[in-house]
């Protein structure tokens, strides 16, 4: 296999540096912990969807032999801090919670209690013991029965089951509508789905015998688990807090320098501060209780020393989609329990937990009115969205957050005019919605299926119609409606061009005619998306205020005393191959062979700051723009250093091979560990016996986005209902590609995942919210007889940009069920069949055809 | 410790006898897991559906999260571990790695398991055989293609070892 083309590793398909031990059966996932005298928890889960606790006995369970401790929800009022929310948004009401269920139930799987046992099974045997009384009440199990103020409401503080509202105009909205030749008009819903990464959440809290905490976790975010657990455990009373504040003023001093340190660079975020503190002041004055929490927590969080707090560690993690980009409330109770007794604990949810309370998606409704004139050129979109969060919201990504990021992406890349916008965001008696993969996806789901619905109407080609919409590159820049520039990089409609060339679409209406007359029933859908992959420097501050001044992304690159560099970096790979596409960057920058190079990761002792760790298609521009401009200026101090060594200008000398030489001279040269030596010599400040170490916090650069244009072929059988994709395609551009078989792996599973999404997954409730999908026999995982082979064209937008990576990890998702929606209806056609529900399993492709009665 | 659920278990285990008392309720893959180290097999929904654990008994594929421990007595266990020579890659997992057939990874033993299965009783599976046989086994990262490609590229090498 050829590696490296010209000198360089960026732009090869390098072999993944993690997969020796993957493939070997060696990695070190969580649950492969092992430690001497490990407790193992288990939950009692609430079998209804909404109730009142009557009573918790664990007297029973206490007394099993092996059970070592039980907590209930009435310990965590006592010992820990609710969550009470984090996101500051007009309309928004964030509920407190703990991290076991208190006085009431919300879904089926609320975690009611914590058995801590000598072993899985007795914590088990434990869960069973455990009695608890209820007083059901009536649940929510739909946004329609959310919205009927008859039902009761879920958190008695919010007003009824609505938890946030919010309205936005951009642009001449009703004048659009009313200078309209056609309105066309549709109502969209995307079913409830999950991540399902093949590996659940666990976590092994370790405690010292000094009482130190490591927590091996197999989160996204190791420095975020870190901050909610610390925030979350050890609650200690005002008083206390502040009397310790007193006594030891360089505590709160130094937190207050810090603070202010964090601030002086982001300009924008105070400005976002100061007006949301009205909001705030609001919040806290409709729930005061919430308020007194919330400072509470925040007081004993500035008081404690900082070795109270835990350190996060991550090893090789099975896979998350976005589901452990957020902090369940199991891993929370697990880390209190194990401080709380003193001793390790492992948790490893199993697979029906995972089902139940690990994590939902989507579960959204959007109506949408597409304003045209008689040529079919879009005046204005209005859109009503509509999300079922769940009983609890996720921590710290609140649902809110998800309708303000499809307010800001909805238009695409479309010239849209006008858009009114307005989203609902409601509480019901099910599972936590979480981020998956293009958590934002209906924006592109529902529009695309927009354009085949008006084309279909206005009697445009669907082709034409979007052609007629779409920005041309001679348009750019431009800034959406919404408020992010989309610069020249946008090649959304290169992808549309060439996808449809590579499709053969032109000849297509004839084939499917032909198929037709020979009794076969072919469709042909295809879509195209954008991504903010990063997105404009600004793009998270359109989404809410100040936002976009946290999302950027440090890196630390050190010369060690031996030469090799190690790479620090916040990104907590799960699959996405770091180890490999940070050392291709880091080591084309230094001229280093890729072994000089080690990423360093999953550890909150060493590695940076990020709120983030991995997710949003954010690793290879962010991690790799960062990567590449510390890793240039650790260069750039190895050849100081080397210059004065080899007594040559600076700017004569070359890197190659790790060695550095005059250029045209390399039989003079020397290595970095003699360049280590020297910068030792001279003393070096840098932590850890570093020789150098190069820091590098970025915004993000010049940003931009990530774009595709998925086509997909569906041959329908309407004997069985069976929908087979036979053909399948995606032209997209992410700039330039750091390495290609990873980003084709991406583009991969994101479609796999689209089509199990449309076809096969979903995360089923009965009427009254009782859970229906416990196992893989009910939640279907697409296989590799489901999944067809995906052909991947990659263009490029030639730039002089640096870094040039953009990213790809949620694309395929986003534009995948918007392709394959679209070839069925385009299939079904002929028999007036319009798809306006995603999920589509055969029984549902047959009742739409009328091969069986509806309903 | 009370021995009275135990039973007397010895297996073949990756070339070599074992021979223990293990607890009888004990699932093979725990056996595996906790009491030999080998966290090669990896547990993904305990119901026998995501094949994770897949490992070879006798030379066929079977879910060890679904086995007892004790039935495997008397029988030849193979698991990932077995699969390489020391620090060396087998050529199975040669060929996925040259593939790039993984991202995360947790599925691969499974996989690879599977894989050594198929090709010992077909040497020179066609594509859609290929699909077939992977169907007993999850993976929710790769979308499959990468993997299929890596048993191609494994049964090529195979048929250009025994060329040579």
């Amino acid at each position: 296999m050829r590696e490296v083309i010209a000198g360089r590793f960026v732009g090869s398909s390098v072999r993944r540096v993690e997969d020796r031990r993957l493939l070997s059966g060696k990695g070190r996932y969580v649950d492969d912990l092992i430690f001497p005298e490990m407790l193992h928890a288990a939950f009692v889960r609430s079998p209804h969807p909404h109730a009142t606790i009557r009573s918790v006995d664990v007297t029973a369970a206490r007394a099993l032999p092996g059970v070592v401790g039980v907590l209930t929800g009435t310990d965590m009022i006592e010992i820990s801090n609710p969550y009470v929310g984090m996101t500051t948004l007009a309309g928004l009401y964030e509920p407190a919670f703990y991290s076991l269920a208190t006085d009431r139930v919300r879904y089926v799987g609320d975690p009611i209690a914590v058995v801590i046992a000598r072993s899985r099974r007795l914590a088990e045997d434990g869960v069973e013991a455990v009695v608890v009384e209820y007083e059901l009440l009536d649940a929510i199990a739909t946004v329609g029965q959310a919205l009927d103020g008859s039902r009761p409401a879920i958190w008695p503080k919010a007003k009824g089951n609505v938890v946030y509202r919010t309205s936005r105009n951009y642009g001449p909205v009703d004048e659009a509508f009313a200078d309209a030749d056609r309105v066309v008009s549709q109502r969209f819903r995307q079913h409830r789905q999950s991540n399902q990464p093949m590996e659940t959440r666990g976590i092994v809290v370790e405690v010292s015998a000094g009482g130190a905490t490591t927590v091996h976790s197999t989160t996204q975010s190791a420095h975020l688990l870190k901050w909610v657990l610390s925030l979350l455990s050890d609650r200690q009373s005002i008083p206390t807090s502040l009397k310790m504040l007193a006594s030891n003023r360089e505590r709160p001093k130094r937190f207050a320098s810090a603070a202010k340190a964090f601030m002086a660079n982001k300009p924008d975020l105070v400005a976002a501060n100061k007006a949301s503190t009205p909001v705030m002041l609001k919040q806290l004055r409709a729930d005061p209780k919430r308020g007194v929490a919330m400072q509470r927590s925040l007081l004993a969080l500035l008081a404690k020393e900082p070795g109270t707090r835990p350190e996060v560690r991550t090893g090789d993690i099975g896979g998350a989609f976005g589901t452990k980009s957020v902090v369940s409330r199991e891993e929370v109770a697990v880390y209190i329990a194990a401080r709380k007794l003193g001793r390790t604990v492992k948790w490893i949810e199993d697979r029906n937990e995972h089902l139940l309370g690990g994590g939902h998606a989507r579960d959204e409704y959007m109506d949408m009115q597409f304003a045209f004139s008689h040529n079919g050129i879009l005046l204005g979109i209005r859109a009503d969205f509509t999300l079922d969060a769940g009983a609890y919201p996720a921590m710290p990504f609140s649902p809110a957050m998800m309708a303000e990021i499809i307010r800001t992406l909805l238009p695409g890349p479309y010239r849209v005019p006008a858009l009114g916008y307005n989203a609902t965001v409601v509480a019901s008696n099910k599972g936590t919605v979480v981020p998956y993969r293009g958590p934002w996806a209906i924006e592109t789901w529902a529009r695309e299926r927009m354009w085949d619905t008006a084309a279909r109407e206005l009697g445009i080609n669907r082709a034409e119609i979007r052609r007629r919409n779409m920005f041309r590159a001679d348009e750019l820049p431009r800034p959406m409606i919404t408020g992010p520039m989309l610069d020249v990089r946008m090649s959304a409609r290169r992808t549309l061009d060439e996808a449809l060339r590579i499709a053969g679409y032109d000849n297509w209406a004839e084939e499917q005619q032909a198929a037709r007359a020979n009794g076969r029933i072919l469709g042909l859908g295809f879509a195209t998306f954008i991504e903010p992959a990063p997105g404009p420097p600004d793009f998270f501050s359109h989404v809410l205020p100040g936002f976009a001044s946290i999302m950027t992304e440090s890196t630390y690159v050190a010369l060690d005393p031996d030469g090799s560099v190690s790479v620090f970096t916040p990104q907590i790979p799960h699959g996405q191959g770091h180890e490999t596409t940070l050392a291709q960057v880091a080591a084309d920058q230094l001229g280093v062979p890729m072994e000089t190079i080690r990423v360093r990761y999953g550890d909150t002792k060493v590695t940076p700051f990020s709120i983030l760790g991995t997710g949003g298609s954010r690793s290879a521009p962010m991690a790799g723009g960062s990567v590449t401009f510390a890793s240039r200026d650790l260069r750039d101090r190895i050849l100081d250093i080397s210059a004065d060594l080899l007594e040559a200008a600076r700017e004569d000398l070359t890197i190659d091979a790790g060695r550095i030489h005059v250029q045209g001279v390399p039989s003079i040269s020397i290595g970095f560990e003699t360049v280590a030596a020297e910068a030792l010599r001279r003393g070096s400040d840098a932590p850890n016996g570093e020789a150098i170490r190069a820091i590098k916090e970025y915004d993000g650069g010049a940003g931009g986005w990530s774009q595709a244009t998925h086509v997909c072929w569906v041959e329908i059988d309407l004997e069985t209902g069976m929908v087979a994709i036979p053909r399948y395609v995606v032209v997209e551009d992410c700039g330039e590609l750091i390495n290609p078989a990873i980003v084709d792996g991406q583009v991969r599973g994101g479609v796999a995942q689209g089509i199990g999404a449309v076809l096969y997954e979903r995360i089923a409730y009965d009427d009254a919210a009782q859970f229906q999908s416990g196992t893989f026999m009910d939640y279907l995982i697409p296989t590799a007889m489901e999944i067809p082979d995906i052909e991947i064209h990659h263009l490029e937008t030639p730039s002089n940009i640096e870094a040039n990576y953009r990213g790809v990890g949620e694309g395929g998702m986003i534009a995948a069920p918007a392709a394959l929606t679209n070839a069925i209806e385009d299939a079904l056609n002929h028999l007036g069949v319009r798809i306006t529900e995603q999920h589509l399993p055969p029984a549902r492709i047959l009742t739409l055809a009328g091969v069986l009665p509806t309903g | 410790m009370d021995r009275s659920n135990n039973q007397n278990l010895r297996l073949t285990l990756n070339g070599r006898v074992v021979e223990t008392d293990v607890l009888s309720s004990r699932t093979l893959a725990e056996f595996l897991r906790e009491e030999q180290g080998l966290t090669g097999t990896h547990l993904g929904c305990e119901h026998g559906i995501c094949g994770a654990c897949t490992v070879l008994v006798d030379g066929r594929p079977a879910r060890a999260c679904l086995m007892l421990a004790v039935q495997a007595d008397g029988a030849t266990v193979e698991t990932v571990e077995s699969l390489g020579t020391g620090s060396e890659l087998g050529p199975i997992q040669q060929a996925m790695w040259d593939s790039h057939a993984f991202q995360c990874a947790f599925c691969a033993p499974g996989f690879l398991m599977t894989t050594k299965a198929l090709l010992a009783s077909n040497p020179s599976p066609t594509r859609a055989e290929i699909r077939e046989e992977l169907a007993g086994n999850l993976c929710r990262c790769t979308g499959y293609g990468s993997i299929i490609a890596g048993i191609e590229a494994a049964i090529a090498s195979a048929k250009e070892a025994s060329r040579a």
